[in-house]
C-alpha cells in the first residue's frame, strides 16, 4: 500500500441545527481568529440544513438545539446513523435548556396557545435534549455555548483523544477567581450544583448563575433547594430557579 | 525580643518602606464584604483589621492555575517553566495561615519534593497581625493562638492605641533597617482578646476520636444538606490537591501542561480509569476530607491539619460546619465510647 493511501483525509465535520435560538451558531462566527487554523484540519461537509449535498459519512456531527417536533426524531436518528462522533452543542442540545420549559404545561396546551386553529398542521412533542432520542458523544454547554470548551473538545478529537470536560460546580471557578460569593452579597446562586467550565463568568460580573450548563451529575437538588429558601426564596421561586434551563432534567426525574 | 511602638498614623511609612525591599502583598478589600490579599500599590488601600481573606497567601506558592510544562508534539521536545521568586513580603498575615503555609512546606518537601512550591517559598519573609476572632475563627482549638509567632519575621500587636511590633527573625529586624524612629515599647500585658475554645476536647484527643468515626450516622447527615460543590476544599489554607491537563495549540503541534487545583469534595476527583469512582457518595467524600484534617496526617505528624481558619464554615452555602461535625464526633465518642460498658473481649484477657 503506497503511503499516500493509508493517509486519512480530513476529518469531515458537520453542523446541524434542530430547535434553538441560533445564539450557538452566531458564537461560532466569533471563531474569526481561530477559524482559518481550524479549517486546515478539518473538512466542513455540512453547516446549514439549506445545503442540499449531504454526505454519507460525517467523522464529526455538532448537534445545536433540542428535539421537539416528530420530524426532528427522525432527523436526529439519520444523522447518528450516518455519523461516527456526535457532539451536542449548546444548553438546548445538552440539556432541553429554555425550550423544555413548554414541557411545564400539557402539551395539547402549549400547541393550542401556539398554533391555535393551525395546530392540526404542527405537530409537537416536549422539548428534550439530544442524548435523550440517540447516543451523544460529548456535550458542550452553555447558553450560547462555550467557545473555549468548543475548541477544546475539537482539538482532542482531532488528535484522536477524549476531550477532558469539567463536571464540577461553578463554585470551583468562583474559588479560582477568588471571587465574594454572591451568598455574602445577599444574592442567591444556581452555582453549587451547576456544571462549570465557563469561568464562572457571571458571578464574576456579579450576575447569579443560572444554570444554563446544567446540573453537575448526581446533584443534591433537595439540599439545594434549602440553600436556596434559607437565603431568602419561597419554595416555589427557588424551584422555578431551577426550571429555566434545567426543566427536562428536573421533570423527568421529578423531585418537586 | 525587641518590640517597638508603631502608631497607627507611622503604618503608611512602614508599607512604603518594605516596597523598597521587596514586592508586598497585603489584605485588600474585594468585593461588598471579603478582603483578599493582593500586590500593594497603595499603602493607603491595605486594611490590616479584617476578619479573614477569601483565599490564603497559599495562593502565592501554590497558584490555583500554573503552567507546568511547554511542549512540542513534533520534535517531541519539552521544557519545564520556572517559577520566578522574587523577595516577597507577606504583610498582615494571621497566625492560622502562616501556620498553614508551614503545613504545606512539610507537605511539599516529603516524599518527592515539590519543586516549584518550594522555588516560590524560598524568598518570602512574612508579617504577622493579631486578629478579633468571630464566631468562624476556632484556630485557638486546634492550638494556634492570635499572637502565635511561629513562621513570622515580623509581627504587629494591635492594642487599643495603635501597634506593637515584634522583631522575631534576624531577617525581620534587616527589613527594619532604614526605618527610623522606632521606639523601644514598654511591656504591656498581652491583650484581652474573647476566643473561647471551640471544640470539645483538645486537639491532642481528636486521634482517638476519629479512631471510633468511621461508621457514624453524622457523615450521612451531612452529605444529605451538601451540595458537593467543593467550595470547603478550594477556600481551604491546607488543601493541596491539583489536577495536571495537557492543552494543544491549534496548530496540534504544540502545548502546555497545566495544573490547577482540585478538591476531594468534587464528583470525578476519585474517579480512575475505566470509570470506577471510589468515592461516589457525598458521605464517604465528607469523611475523608475530615479524616484528612483532622487524622490521616495528624497521625503522622502530630498536628492537626485544620488550622481553624473557618473559610470552609464561612463560605458553605449550605452552612456545614465543621466544628459542628468534630463536636457531634465527640460526643458520640462519649455516649458510645467512654459511657458504654466495656465490651468482654475488652478486658478479658
Ligand atoms: S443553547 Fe442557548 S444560545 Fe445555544 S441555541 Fe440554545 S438558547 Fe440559543
Ligand atoms: S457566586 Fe455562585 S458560583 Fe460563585 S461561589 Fe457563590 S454560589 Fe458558587
Ligand atoms: S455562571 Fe451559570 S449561567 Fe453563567 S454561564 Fe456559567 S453556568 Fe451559565
Ligand atoms: S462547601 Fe458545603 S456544600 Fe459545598 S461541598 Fe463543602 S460542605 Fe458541601
Ligand atoms: S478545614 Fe476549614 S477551618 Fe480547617 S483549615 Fe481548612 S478551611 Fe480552615
Amino acid at each position: 500500500m503506497k503511503s499516500d493511501q493509508i493517509k486519512p483525509n480530513k476529518p469531515k465535520i458537520a453542523f446541524f441545527d434542530f430547535t434553538s435560538c441560533e445564539g450557538c451558531q452566531l458564537n461560532k462566527l466569533n471563531l474569526e481568529n481561530e477559524l482559518p487554523d481550524i479549517l486546515r484540519h478539518v473538512e466542513l461537509v455540512e453547516f446549514r440544513e439549506a445545503m442540499d449535498d449531504k454526505a454519507d459519512y460525517y467523522d464529526i456531527a455538532f448537534i445545536e438545539g433540542s428535539l421537539s417536533t416528530p420530524s426532528c426524531i427522525n432527523r436526529i436518528h439519520d444523522i447518528r446513523r450516518r455519523s461516527n462522533i456526535l457532539v451536542a452543542l449548546g444548553a438546548c442540545a445538552t440539556i432541553g435548556g429554555i425550550n423544555s420549559m413548554k414541557n411545564l404545561q400539557p402539551i395539547e396546551t402549549v400547541r393550542e396557545t401556539v398554533y391555535g386553529e393551525e395546530k392540526y398542521r404542527f405537530p409537537t412533542l416536549p422539548a428534550i435534549p439530544v442524548s435523550a432520542v440517540v447516543k451523544v458523544d460529548y456535550e458542550i454547554r452553555g447558553c450560547p455555548m462555550s467557545i473555549p470548551e468548543f475548541l477544546r473538545v475539537l482539538k482532542a478529537l482531532l488528535m484522536g483523544k477524549a476531550p477532558n470536560l469539567p463536571d464540577s460546580a461553578v463554585c470551583v471557578e468562583c474559588k479560582l477567581r477568588e471571587n465574594e460569593c454572591l451568598y455574602d452579597r445577599g444574592i442567591v446562586c444556581l452555582g453549587p450544583v451547576t456544571v462549570g467550565g465557563c469561568e464562572a463568568i457571571c458571578p464574576s460580573f456579579g450576575q447569579f448563575c443560572t444554570g444554563c450548563r446544567g446540573l453537575v451529575p448526581n446533584p443534591n437538588k433537595d439540599a439545594m433547594l434549602d440553600i436556596l429558601t434559607q437565603h431568602g426564596l419561597s419554595l416555589e421561586d427557588a424551584q422555578k430557579r431551577f426550571l429555566l434551563f434545567n426543566s427536562y432534567n428536573i421533570e423527568s426525574k421529578s423531585i418537586t | 525580643m525587641e518590640k517597638f511602638n508603631l502608631s497607627t498614623s507611622r503604618l503608611n511609612a512602614l508599607i512604603k518602606h518594605l516596597m523598597t525591599r521587596g514586592i508586598v502583598y497585603a489584605p485588600h478589600k474585594n468585593g461588598e464584604v471579603s478582603f483578599s490579599f493582593d500586590e500593594v500599590r497603595d499603602p493607603g488601600k491595605v486594611i490590616l483589621n479584617y476578619n479573614r481573606t477569601l483565599q490564603s497567601i497559599k495562593k502565592y506558592f501554590l497558584p490555583p492555575r500554573e503552567q507546568l510544562l511547554s511542549f512540542s508534539l513534533k520534535s517531541g521536545s519539552l521544557s519545564k517553566v520556572e517559577p520566578e521568586n522574587p523577595l516577597r513580603i507577606f504583610l498582615g498575615v494571621h497566625s492560622y495561615d502562616m501556620q498553614a503555609v508551614l503545613r504545606l512546606d512539610y507537605n511539599f518537601s516529603q516524599g518527592n519534593p515539590e519543586l516549584n512550591y518550594l522555588k516560590r517559598r524560598q524568598n518570602s519573609l512574612f508579617i504577622g497581625v493579631s486578629f478579633e476572632p468571630d464566631t468562624y475563627h476556632f484556630s485557638r482549638s486546634v492550638g494556634i493562638m492570635v499572637e502565635e509567632f511561629d513562621g513570622f519575621d515580623l509581627f504587629l500587636d494591635k492594642h487599643s492605641s495603635g501597634y506593637t511590633l515584634y522583631v522575631v527573625t534576624q531577617a525581620g529586624e534587616e527589613l527594619l533597617s532604614g526605618f527610623d524612629h522606632l521606639e523601644e515599647a514598654p511591656d504591656r500585658p498581652a491583650t484581652h482578646r474573647e476566643f473561647r475554645n471551640k471544640i470539645k476536647y483538645n486537639f491532642n484527643r481528636l486521634s482517638e476520636v476519629f479512631d471510633h468515626a468511621w461508621d457514624s450516622s453524622v457523615w450521612e447527615e451531612i452529605a444529605q444538606r451538601c451540595v458537593g460543590c467543593g467550595t470547603c476544599n478550594l477556600v481551604c489554607p491546607t488543601c493541596y490537591c491539583f489536577d495536571v491537563e495537557d492543552d494543544v495549540n491549534l496548530s496540534l503541534a504544540d502545548g502546555s501542561r497545566y495544573r490547577s487545583w482540585d478538591g476531594c469534595m468534587l464528583n470525578s476527583f476519585a474517579k480512575v480509569a475505566g470509570g470506577e469512582n471510589f468515592r461516589a457518595d457525598l458521605s464517604d467524600r465528607q469523611r475523608h476530607r475530615v479524616y484528612r484534617k483532622f487524622k490521616y496526617i495528624t497521625d503522622v505528624t502530630g498536628e492537626p491539619w485544620c488550622v481553624g481558619c473557618g473559610r470552609c464554615t464561612a463560605y458553605c452555602t449550605a452552612g456545614i460546619s465543621i466544628v459542628e461535625t468534630v463536636n457531634r464526633l465527640c460526643e458520640e465518642y462519649e455516649q458510645t465510647v467512654l459511657r458504654k460498658p466495656l465490651a468482654k473481649q475488652d478486658w478479658v484477657l
